[in-house]
């Protein structure tokens, strides 16, 4: 064959050439057709068996029995993480894992009461600026370490250590001024002002007391060492955190349900973030319990023979939408009024959630201690007619173009940047209903998608918005100073996202800090909440909820404060 | 100097301007976009991270220092080998890379070997056989225009979590790399099929297929010892861009089945402007690339012997 006479130059030929390939073919096989038929029969019959084996595998509900220890209990968590150091990171997957590595000083037994754990018991000064702890005797860390008052101070040190780069950790004690050892078992804590969050603050896993010679390792080589129930293994980076039972366990908090070891030998966190691969994960068998069903298999699941699903109300602030009110149209407080009215709320959630979550009337989660009732009588409740009176009368007329009302010839507009990266629970579409409900009262929404960049530094910080929308879990009511305090804004490390500027609110949220007295306190916050919806600062969507999936081999596993599964007391049925 | 060698040294130079280039734009990428890195560094949005900590970040990683300042030091780790630290994990980046570098090469290499091995004999079965030919063609179009992410799903539902055949998690190591192999091989294996049915089917035609089956050659000899060195040149054309599909699929794979790898590592490491883990594993997939095309030019001598006479 000549060089020449490659394929570019035959490529003219082709339209002939069927017919003459056919009568030259040597051999004809009609093997592919069955092959390919088989292949197909297969994957359908493999799809078609949906949930057979479900039923296959009859589970006895839960039937009340005497723990046995032994075996590994695998989570399946969403997300992932980069650091193990609590007082690090600020993700709550680290949160959940490192809950079972560490103790803390106090438990959080309710929405406002604290017990003992690593303090067996604890003393506050007068001004509220002195804490003294009195620590359990013959408590030892994973690596031997005796606890002592020199291990709760160097994990306070490090925690507010700029170079931890710590996240969030520090920011729930930044009152914290020392530490000082006063013996061997007592420590005393000074703040630089009263605050009483701050059991609270120590109650929660990223404040859980770490070994000091651990700590004292450089930064790479860290590993977390507590004296917590389960200790640490290996970590496989977005793969599984690994742990192990600690035998010698002999510090569980005061509202422990049993003494001594845990029952589990082995503790797995496996990182799996897509949702419907740790749905099937779980109901497959192959982990016996994930975090984060997705709602819309929640319903399923609940159906499903051998597994429970587990579902609980976040503490803390709801998902709630933000007014900026220092900036455009929503300065008047009758158009942030207006917007609050022209939102049917709960429609929107009904529709969006089936259910699976409840609509809300007040930006503080009902399960939150201090949270009022009776401040959802400020708020300005869906009623179109009243949206459009506030509008005509702060002077946004009707007859924009689009139907959107317009003043001084500018149309109504509200910035509300969607940032993609933070998405969850479908809130893209709630806020779809929103825009369409906005509009019907003549208000645009706009929503630029932003990345990660661009929403801190444009927009959080920035301030170029109208709108923002965040939820945020911790069961105390001091969040309320967190989201509207005025020194609390995002650049200043807080949750203000609204902006508010209220010598009125700022007042009472540092007095409920500060005060000896909880009627004091419940009286402020009760304050707070009925101002913030009376000026429309915040319009309340939803209570967030946690949706545990368990397999039914699963028992006695409980829940803290913060809605995290405690594995302490689990252990694993037949 | 031997012209093989010198065309290797050519090469040689050529890899490291292009490492060079990818390096520069990695750079240039990631301080083009908008945010404050030492803001997500410390924990992105909801991070609480206090001014004190976001200027311990700015110091300890040199982000207050000029940009051009900054490239300047950034070529000169480049050029000792020196990756630097990863700002998320405070680990050697060559550690971790190394440290995941298996786990994706296991995926990568398996779908690979999988997707030609699936495309040939698809091809080889069906070129030149029309009705064959239409079936597979609409399996191919299937498998190239759905994406591996619902492939992913669909298998895992079907295979793992009905018929509990592979497990999704957990250690059992060739078992658990069957469906992302899969995955990830019927995403380049439709596309190679059609390319190396074409070139079949246009060798066949050719004077040397009608010489062949007069001497009494078989089908099957034809198509193997003759027809398919024909069609192997286009599909080596292709196998770059197979690698270019493999690379961006993993990301995809280790997502759904939840594996680690170099896919979750720069994903990560983006979202969190870990700069060095992205520049090394950028550099990396720049070294790959090249070697990759420079061992596929000299198998094209191989294959081809009308190249060994072109000029070098």
């Amino acid at each position: 064959m000549p060089p020449s006479d490659d394929s570019v130059t035959r490529v003219e030929e082709r339209p002939d050439t069927p017919v003459r390939k056919r009568r030259l073919r040597s051999r004809r096989p009609a093997i592919l057709l069955s092959l390919a038929a088989v292949i197909a029969v297969a994957v359908v019959a493999a799809v078609v068996l949906t949930g057979g084996d479900d039923d296959a595998a009859p589970v006895a509900k839960a039937a009340a029995g005497v723990p046995v220890a032994g075996g590994t209990l695998t989570y399946a968590v969403a997300g992932t993480q980069v650091s193990l150091d609590p007082a690090v990171a600020a993700t709550a997957v680290t949160g959940l894992i490192d809950r079972n590595v560490f103790d803390s000083l106090v438990v959080q037994t309710d929405a406002d009461s604290f017990g003992p754990w690593l303090a067996k018991e604890w003393k506050i000064s007068g001004d509220g600026r002195t804490y003294t702890f009195t620590l359990r005797e013959g408590v030892t860390f994973h690596d031997g370490t005796p606890l002592n008052a020199q291990a709760v101070k160097a994990t306070l040190d490090h925690v507010v250590d700029p170079a931890t780069k710590s996240a969030y950790a520090a920011s729930l004690i930044a009152p914290y001024k020392s530490a000082r050892a006063v013996s061997d078992l007592v420590v005393e804590i000074t703040l630089s002002r009263p605050f009483t969050p701050f059991l609270q603050a120590l109650s929660v896993p990223y404040l859980g007391i770490q070994s000091p010679a651990a700590l004292a390792k450089p930064v790479a080589d860290y590993k977390p060492v507590g004296t917590g129930p389960f200790s640490y293994v290996s970590w496989e980076k977005d793969k599984r955190v690994t742990l192990k039972g600690n035998p010698a366990y002999a510090s569980p908090p005061g509202n422990a349900t049993h003494a001594g070891a845990p029952r589990l030998e082995g503790l797995v966190f496996e990182f799996v973030s897509e949702d419907a691969t740790r749905y099937g994960a779980l109901t497959s068998g192959q982990v016996q319990a994930i975090a984060g069903v997705p709602p819309v298999n929640a319903e399923q699941l609940k159906k499903t023979p051998g597994f429970t699903l587990n579902a609980r109300e976040t503490p803390g602030l709801n998902y709630n939408l933000y007014l900026n009110q220092t900036r455009g149209p929503l300065r008047d407080v009758r158009v942030r009024r207006a917007l609050s009215s022209a939102v049917n709320v709960g429609e929107l959630i009904k529709n969006v959630y089936f259910g699976h979550y409840k609509a809300v009337r007040n930006p503080l989660s009902a399960i939150t201690a201090a949270y009022d009732a009776a401040a959802e009588a400020s708020l300005a409740g869906y009623d179109p007619a009243e949206a459009g009176r506030l509008l005509d009368e702060a002077g946004w007329k009707k007859g924009g173009p689009d139907g959107y009302r317009v003043k001084d010839g500018k149309a109504l507009t509200l910035i509300w940047p969607f940032w993609a990266e933070g998405n969850k629970e479908q809130r893209d579409v709630l806020a779809e209903g929103i825009q369409a409900q906005a509009k019907l009262a003549g208000i645009k929404i706009d929503r630029p998608t932003v990345d990660t960049g661009a929403y801190v530094s444009d927009y959080l910080i920035g301030g170029g918005y109208d709108l923002i929308d965040v939820s945020f879990a911790r069961p105390t009511p001091d969040v309320l100073r967190f989201a509207f305090a005025s020194g609390n804004t995002y650049a200043k490390a807080g949750g203000n996202v609204a902006l508010v500027d209220s010598p009125e609110i700022d007042r009472w949220v540092q007095e409920a800090a500060e005060t000896a007295d909880p009627a004091t306190a419940v009286r402020d916050y009760a304050s707070v909440q009925a101002k913030v919806l009376k000026e429309a600062y915040v319009l309340p969507l939803y209570t967030p909820v946690q949706l545990v999936g368990l397999s039914d081999k699963v028992r006695d596993v409980t829940f803290d404060a913060q809605t995290y599964p405690v594995f302490y007391g689990a252990w694993l049925g037949a | 100097m031997p012209p093989l060698a010198r065309w290797l040294a050519r090469r040689l130079t050529l890899t490291l301007f292009v490492l060079w280039g990818a390096a520069t734009l990695a750079f240039a990428a990631m301080r083009l976009v908008p945010g404050d890195p030492a803001r997500i560094i410390a924990g992105g949005v909801q991070a609480n991270a206090t001014p004190e900590v976001l200027e311990a970040i700015r110091t300890q990683y040199g982000l207050a220092e000029p940009v051009p300042v900054q490239y300047v030091i950034f070529l000169g780790r480049l050029v000792r080998a020196d990756l630097g630290d990863s700002y998320q994990l405070g680990r050697a980046v060559s550690g971790v890379i190394l440290e995941q570098l298996g786990a994706t090469v296991a995926l990568a290499a398996g779908a690979a070997v999988l997707g030609f091995t699936l495309a040939l004999t698809l091809a080889l079965l069906t070129a030149g056989r029309p009705r064959a030919r239409a079936l597979s063609r609409a399996l191919e179009f299937c498998a190239l225009s759905t994406p591996g992410f619902w492939i992913g799903i669909l298998l895992l539902t079907a295979f793992s979590f009905r018929l509990h055949w592979f497990p999704v998690l957990g250690n059992d190591g060739v078992r658990a790399l069957v469906l992302p192999w899969i995955t990830l091989a019927l995403s380049i294996a439709g596309v190679l099929a059609q390319v190396t049915r074409e070139g079949l089917e246009r060798a066949l035609e050719q004077p040397f297929a009608l010489t062949a089956r007069s001497r009494g050659a078989t089908e099957n000899r034809i198509r193997l010892r003759h027809a398919l060195r024909h069609a192997a040149l286009p599909v080596l054309t292709l196998s770059g861009w197979a690698l270019g599909e493999l690379l961006a699929g993993v990301v995809v794979v280790e997502t759904v089945f939840a594996r680690q790898g170099l896919g979750q590592v720069i994903v990560s490491a983006v979202n969190g402007r870990d700069f060095p883990v992205v520049t090394g594993v950028v550099v990396l997939a720049a070294l790959t690339f090249s070697l990759i095309n420079t061992g596929l030019d000299l198998l094209y001598r191989a294959v081809d012997p009308r190249m060994r006479q072109v000029a070098l």
